[in-house]
């Protein structure tokens, strides 16, 4: 370093003697052979500097002597010393392979290729140009064995992320996510139910600040993280300053987001006629029932039409970063405002990221991380609320209209009001104000002290804090606000504040040393305590004096209110030791433990150690395949844990209650000294191959991981005054198999790469305390539950009676009578079916040709079931005349003879609309997620805009899906999160389709 | 030498780390653990209102088995629970009978956790001990009752065990009767005849109770005898407008509410509260039958226990409302368990069955004193027969929507007359509940113990 130092020092110096010179030449690389456009060339250490024309061409004056620096994004940076007048001929190389990539996995980093473990890596520029709204987003399809749900087509919403398959039932299921060393807060943070759709902490985080992103899968990748680690790990990495000139990007992206699907409904005509029929097979009189054709259906209504809207995506972002030898920088800004496709419903996002590291001395180096965030998130009702927007819109009748004559909506003490349960969805789009008001701040300093060559000390200290405000107010013209006799009325008014943070400090003590050339060791112990705090409190007001009075202050009664705070905590001892003997043999050993405020003291500390193997056959004396370059293989083997379970499950506890004016207490919680973590036992075994000079390079996973000690409710007979007790009380396993492989298929002046995915995971539930199995998902007639967990099933198992039909004869359902005992009714229902997918996984496909680019993403899912439970109110046979319903209804049997699947509509009569595999369907599909184009402009346009680089594109996501699936979308989960009952589709918000055009410049 | 030093340092520190106290052991919040629940005589209140909070949750499913399970309601929304009571399908998967029982249960727990500890507390007076007792022995009587007379014997849980509790068979009929009638018995005498108010359970709460026994257990004298002591006790008088019962709590003829405010109600019936269901949401109405029924001349004023709105006049929508379980703005929610009418009621079919059907001191000078309230035509001299039609129907009236129109008919036998009127899905197995199917699947003895039919 000194060095190099001194001969900057000697150039510059140089530099004043000098007299101008003309040098001029070509810049060329192997992919552009016949002159390489827009290379940036700069004499060093001025601002003077030209760009290659289209042949690669260039011409500068410059100092003899002096150093030109020749430049573009993706290649290595090349100086040249000008010696004089002469013609130079300059080729550049792309910048580092990923076989030389080093990635962060957890508490150290370490180089791709040596990897021992089963990591995956994401890179920004796999999600560059898609329109996402959290960072959870980009992992969707890009990696094996990671199952990415979107619940719904909601704005910053709820997304499920899977890492080979479900390991837990009652303790969480989210992997846990890491930034830049920070532990972050997953899941929902709003308070109050919208009836299915969550908002998502990690929706407050901006994908365009993410440099790359390592999955972590196995366990010996995982294992440091003990008793968080078993749903895996996402570690994710923000950009930093990196050495060099400074560079500011501008990223702007607009679009339109629309629906990617509308239901097909019954118009009033249709529906009015089919209501009649019901009626009448009752044996009723329709005209009774204020059904009159040519009064009832002289309104229709779309109302799916009048709750959706076209709405626009903006995105901007503006960074600068750089830095010297000793600082580094990267500062960034951004705005995203998405409209989601329900009227009034949007989610508004800024942020600004400060990454710093500032090296003092040659043994302290100080870094920073600062990320803050707002977010305005619109939100609207939905799913299983029926006051929802589109929830309500599918089910509302069509004889209703949201406007009256003068143009006003139609609320409560209207006589054109539909009323329970059609609450004229419109209105309960625009009149609402369902304001959640969020602000992140993850903030982190750590530093890290070089004792010697060997000896590395590194701490951090940081700290997660989320706010969550939530400003409701539904007005005298709403459902819970206006119709909702016991609510008054007069308005209802809802102030909700809450705060979750996690506090985090570790310290590493690292030691790394090379023996005999051929034996390097690296290895550190560390320490870790994480807190989390929460704090809430709520109020409730209603009775306002009319609706220009929004806030509680104006309640007439203020009769409902709440406050809490929750507590846990976690201290860590950590170790790890890494072997490296000649580049053949990579060995890895972890150890954790850990000590959770959750278990009690008999249980409280858990261990969780890990090992893994690697043998890289190519570097091996005796291997001589030419075309294999790279050949290595892996196993690995350990234990991580699950603690994720409320704080004082062990206790037997009482809680307040209250009762005729009095408090006291009452029983919450029976005792269970013994609760413990959940314990998975992962094995994995893999290989890694490149093929052809990494043209070809592939990894395959095998793995199977048990989870004992599942921690779950363990049910009790009420008898004993209790519903269950909290213990661990099951076992499940996970096999798998997973496949990447990533092509350079051609690589000429056109470009050709292709990066595939697939994976296969087996869950299944093996062992359950009693047997006794456990009802889940919704209530439905004709069975316990909509979803079952039984010993030998897989979570997500639905359940339901089996339907063969119906009888041509009658009209009615048929049922499989399973226990033959005469009686169709809950006894008699069975395993319908499964929402786990068999095959999951995503295929990427590349080009680039001249200034061109171009990257298509399809993703897909294969044999996993639907739910649609929809349909039980859509296609309800008659259960009820309150519901608008599916096209599916026109063929339902009408007369003795008709061979139909739809039952004969009789009004009140819900035999024929008992829970049963009729509502099932196939949810494959495949998907064409993202599709984006891109153009460089010409460097000289470029330069001319004083831009070193611009690109404009145009992206769009969810263009295209092939699925059976009949429902508004196959990507869908009412139950946003649940892994017990997934795959439910009950009135969900269907995903949504954007379209955009955007422009990336960087600033020279 | 020195750097060792420093590596050293940071060695101890980050095993100092790991061990640290407050981390692991954070107070618990707004939580007490079970050893110190009841120790100290100023914890026997908080455990006696913990014990009212889990009885309460009994009554507002009483009224939906007995008014929905019978003739007195119908289905009106979304709920499948209370589409089940409407059609006459019920199922042992629905949510209403599993709160029902659940909550029998709950006030079982904390009655028998009373029972257990009580005596341990030092320092508590005899009569406060008592007392507390006897509250507790005269809840799990009720809770004992309505169990019983709702899903037939059901187990007997006398302990807080929870390992004898989770295997626990229903016990016999003999069983289960003697078993009220002992925390009965148990209980007279040692509550106060003037509690705080009807929210609390006094002395004559338990008699009321008694005479509701023995009128369901056919002892007529008894009946008549322990119904006389409560009317006769000149402690409760009745309203003289019977409006006064349907809008307000806590009236002089009020014996024994469930106490609700709509501030602390989170949910009676499977986490709905009764205020919603027949307000809010109104999931259930008044059935056809109900309303004709309350809109005859008999009925009189018992009229105001329902609303009409013809706003509400849609479909299948009647457009009346249950008006018995309060409004938006006004705390008049509770349930009502036990009242002065009731004890009319209950010496009416006592003496009518005694032959005691006209005269001083007859089934028709009771059943007279109620319609004379209620500004209704009294009753004239009618046969046994005649007399205990006209009591079925004096019920119906005047103990509408609070819970009794099924137990009656069940006990009387006259359900196989009435209900297959109402809906042609009626059984014989309606005329009692299921076990809750989770029941039988998380306790071994209940396997194979079903009711009938279901």
């Amino acid at each position: 370093m000194r060095r190099f130092l001194l001969f900057l020092f000697l150039v510059s110096h140089s530099v004043l003697k000098a007299q101008t010179i003309p040098v001029s030449g070509t810049v060329s690389s192997e992919e552009e052979p016949n002159g390489f456009p827009g290379v940036n060339v700069v004499v060093k250490g001025t601002s003077q500097g030209a760009i290659t024309d289209l042949n690669g061409g260039f011409s500068i004056e410059a100092p003899q002597g002096t150093t030109l620096v020749f430049s573009f994004v993706g290649y290595k940076t090349q100086e040249v010393v000008i010696a004089g007048p002469e013609t130079l001929k300059v080729r550049l190389e792309q910048e580092a392979e990923e076989l030389s990539e080093v990635v962060v996995v957890g508490y150290s980093s370490v180089e791709r290729r040596d990897i021992t473990g089963s990591v995956t890596s994401v890179k920004a520029s796999d999600f560059q140009d898609m329109s996402l709204s959290g960072i959870d987003q980009a992992l969707q399809g890009q990696a094996p064995g990671v199952q990415v749900t979107q619940s719904s087509g909601t704005p910053g919403g709820g997304i499920s992320v899977r890492i080979r398959g479900v390991t837990s039932i009652g303790a969480g299921n989210t992997p846990l996510w890491i930034i830049d060393g920070v532990q972050v807060e997953t899941g929902t943070l709003s308070l109050r139910s919208f009836g299915g759709q969550n908002d998502n902490a990690l929706s407050l985080l901006n994908p365009g600040d993410i440099e790359s992103i390592q999955i972590l899968k196995d366990a010996s990748a995982k294992a440091l993280y003990g008793s968080r680690a078993s749903n895996g790990v996402v570690v994710v990495t923000t950009k930093r300053g990196k050495k060099g000139q400074g560079k500011i990007v501008f990223d702007v992206q607009r679009g339109i987001v629309d629906p990617t699907h509308k239901l097909d409904l019954l118009n009033s005509k249709q529906l009015l006629e089919l209501q009649r029929e019901a009626i009448r097979n009752a044996g009723k009189n329709p005209d009774g029932f204020g059904l009159m054709s040519g009064v009832t259906d002289a309104v229709n209504t779309d109302w799916q039409d009048e709750v959706f809207r076209r709405g626009i995506m903006q995105q901007y972002q503006l960074s600068a970063s750089g830095g010297d030898d000793n600082t580094n920088y990267y500062i960034s800004a951004n705005y995203r405002n998405e409209e989601g496709i329900q009227l009034n419903n949007s989610f508004q996002r800024m942020g600004a990221v400060v990454n710093l590291d500032q090296k003092f001395t040659q043994k302290l180096t100080v870094s920073s991380n600062f990320n803050i965030t707002r977010t305005l998130n619109k939100r609207v009702k939905g799913d299983n609320f029926l006051d929802g927007v589109y929830s309500g819109a599918v089910k509302s009748l069509p004889y209703y209209a949201p406007f009256d004559e003068n143009g006003f909506l139609v609320g409560p003490g209207s006589s054109e009001y539909a009323a329970f349960p059609n609450f004229n969805p419109v209105a309960q789009a625009l009149l609402p104000r369902f304001d959640a008001i969020t602000a992140k701040l993850v903030g982190a300093l750590s530093a890290t002290y070089k004792f010697d060559e060997h000896f590395n000390l590194k701490g951090q200290v940081s700290v997660d804090y989320n706010d969550v405000t939530e400003d409701q107010y539904e007005s005298s013209q709403t459902a819970i606000g206006g119709y909702l006799e016991n609510v008054g009325g007069q308005g209802y008014g809802v102030f909700i504040a809450s705060t979750a943070t996690n506090v985090n400090t570790f310290v590493t003590l690292s030691y790394a040393n090379t023996f005999a050339k051929k034996h390097s060791l690296n290895a550190f112990i560390g320490s870790e305590i994480l807190q989390s705090f929460g704090i809430n409190g709520n109020v409730e007001g209603r009775l306002f004096p009319s609706d220009d009075f929004t806030y509680i202050t104006s309640a007439g009664i203020v009769d409902n209110g709440s406050s809490g705070k929750g507590q846990s905590g976690l201290t860590s001892f950590l170790a790890e030791a890494k072997y490296d003997y000649d580049d053949r043999i990579l060995a890895t050993a972890s150890f954790r433990t850990d000590g959770s405020s959750n278990f009690g003291p008999n249980k409280r500390f858990g261990y969780f150690p890990a090992a893994s193997v690697a043998w890289r056959i190519s570097s091996e004396d005796f291997f001589h395949v030419r075309a294999v370059n790279d050949l290595k293989v892996r196993a690995s083997f350990g234990f991580t844990g699950n603690e994720r379970i409320g704080a004082f499950g062990f206790l037997g506890t009482w809680g307040s209650t209250t009762y005729n004016g009095n408090s006291g207490v009452s029983p919450n919680n029976v005792a269970n000294p013994d609760l413990k973590w959940e314990v998975t036992r992962e094995t994995n075994v893999g290989v890694d191959i490149g093929l052809l000079e990494g043209r070809i390079q592939a990894s395959v996973d095998a793995y199977y991981n048990k989870t004992f000690d599942l921690l779950l409710q363990h049910p009790y007979a009420s008898t004993t005054g209790f519903t269950g007790v909290q213990d661990n009380i099951g076992e499940m396993e996970n096999k798998g198999i997973e496949l990447a492989i990533s092509t350079i298929n051609m690589d000429g002046k056109l470009k050709w790469s292709t990066d595939f995915n697939i994976s296969k995971n087996s869950n299944r539930v093996l062992f359950l305390a009693d047997s006794v199995p456990l009802y889940r998902g919704y209530t439905a007639e004709g069975s316990d539950g909509t979803n079952i967990i039984k010993e030998g099933e897989p979570m997500g198992t639905f359940i339901g009676l089996n339907f063969l039909g119906v009888d041509p004869a009658t009209g009615d359902a048929m049922y499989q009578d399973t226990n033959a005992d005469g009686i169709i009714n809950n006894s008699d229902a069975i395993v319908i079916g499964n929402a786990q997918p068999d095959f999951i996984g995503g295929l990427t496909n590349r080009f680039s040709y001249n200034r061109f680019d171009l990257s298509v993403f399809f993703q897909f899912s294969v044999g996993n079931k639907i739910l649609n439970l929809a349909k039980a109110t859509f296609v309800n046979t008659g259960a009820d005349i309150l519901n608008n319903q599916s096209v599916d209804a026109l063929r339902r049997w009408q007369k003795p003879g008709d061979i139909t699947d739809v039952p004969r509509y009789e009004f009140e009569n819900t035999f024929n609309n008992f829970h049963s595999n009729r509502l099932l369907e196939d949810g494959s599909y495949v998907r064409l997620k993202s599709v984006s184009l891109g153009y460089y402009l010409p460097a000289n346009i470029a330069s001319k805009l004083m831009l070193q680089n611009l690109r404009v594109y145009c992206s769009g996501t969810n263009l295209w899906t092939y699925t059976k699936y009949s429902g508004a979308d196959p990507e869908v989960s009412t139950l946003d999160g649940s892994v017990s009952a997934q795959g439910i589709d009950f009135f969900t918000l269907p995903q949504v389709r954007t379209l955009s055009v955007g422009i990336n410049a960087t600033l020279r | 030498m020195n750097s060792r030093k420093r590596i050293l340092t940071s060695l101890f520190f980050i095993c100092a780390i790991s061990s640290c106290k407050e981390v692991l052991e954070p107070e618990p919040i707004d939580l007490l653990v079970d050893d110190i629940v009841l120790n100290e005589i100023k914890d026997v209140p908080n455990v006696e209102i913990g014990l009212y909070n889990a009885f309460r949750v009994i009554t507002p499913a009483t009224v939906i088995a007995g008014d929905f399970t019978a003739d007195m309601l119908i289905h009106n929304g979304t709920f499948t629970q209370y589409r089940e009571f409407s059609t006459k399908q019920i199922t042992s998967a629905n949510a209403s009978v599993a709160t029902l029982w659940g909550s029998i249960y709950n006030t079982i727990y904390i009655a028998n956790f009373i029972i257990e500890r009580l005596p341990l507390v030092p320092g508590l007076k005899s009569a406060e001990r008592d007392r507390v007792l006897a509250t507790a022995y005269f809840l799990r009587g009720y809770a004992y009752f309505i169990g019983y007379y709702t899903f037939g014997p059901i187990p007997q849980v006398l302990t807080t065990s929870i390992e004898t509790n989770r295997n626990i068979p229903r016990a016999t009929d003999e069983e289960m009767l003697q078993r009220i009638l002992d925390d009965y018995t148990f209980a007279i005498g040692k509550l106060p005849t003037d509690p705080v108010n009807a929210g609390f359970a006094g002395e004559y709460a338990v008699r009321a109770a008694v005479a509701r026994f023995y009128l369901y257990t056919g002892n007529w004298a008894q009946a008549e005898a322990f119904a006389t002591d409560v009317i006769d006790s000149d402690n409760y008088s009745l309203v003289p407008k019977f409006s006064d019962l349907v809008t307000k709590d806590f009236t002089p003829e009020a014996i024994f509410e469930a106490g609700y405010s709509i501030a602390d109600d989170p949910g009676t019936d499977g986490n709905v509260g009764l205020n919603n269901l027949f307000l809010g949401r109104r999931e259930i109405i008044p059935s056809n039958q109900a309303i004709v029924s309350l809109a005859s001349s008999e009925s009189g004023d018992r009229f105001s226990s329902i609303t009409f709105d013809i706003n509400n006049l849609v479909g299948n929508d009647n457009g009346w409302s249950v008006a018995k379980y309060g409004t938006a703005d006004e705390d008049n929610n509770n349930v009502m368990v036990f009242r002065l009418a009731e004890m009319y009621l209950i010496r009416a079919e006592a003496r009518a069955q005694q032959q005691n059907t006209t005269g001083v001191n007859s089934a028709q000078e009771d059943i007279n004193t109620l319609r004379q309230r209620a500004n209704a035509p009294t009753v004239g001299s009618l046969s046994q027969n005649q007399m205990l039609t006209v009591i079925e129907e004096e019920r119906k009236y005047e103990l509408a929507f609070e819970g009794h129109r099924w137990y009656d008919l069940v006990r009387t036998g006259r359900i196989g007359s009435v209900m297959p009127a109402f809906s042609a899905n009626w059984k014989t197995t309606f005329e009692r509940w299921p076990i809750p199917q989770r029941e039988i699947q998380n306790n071994p003895a209940l396997a194979g113990q079903q009711n009938p039919g279901y």
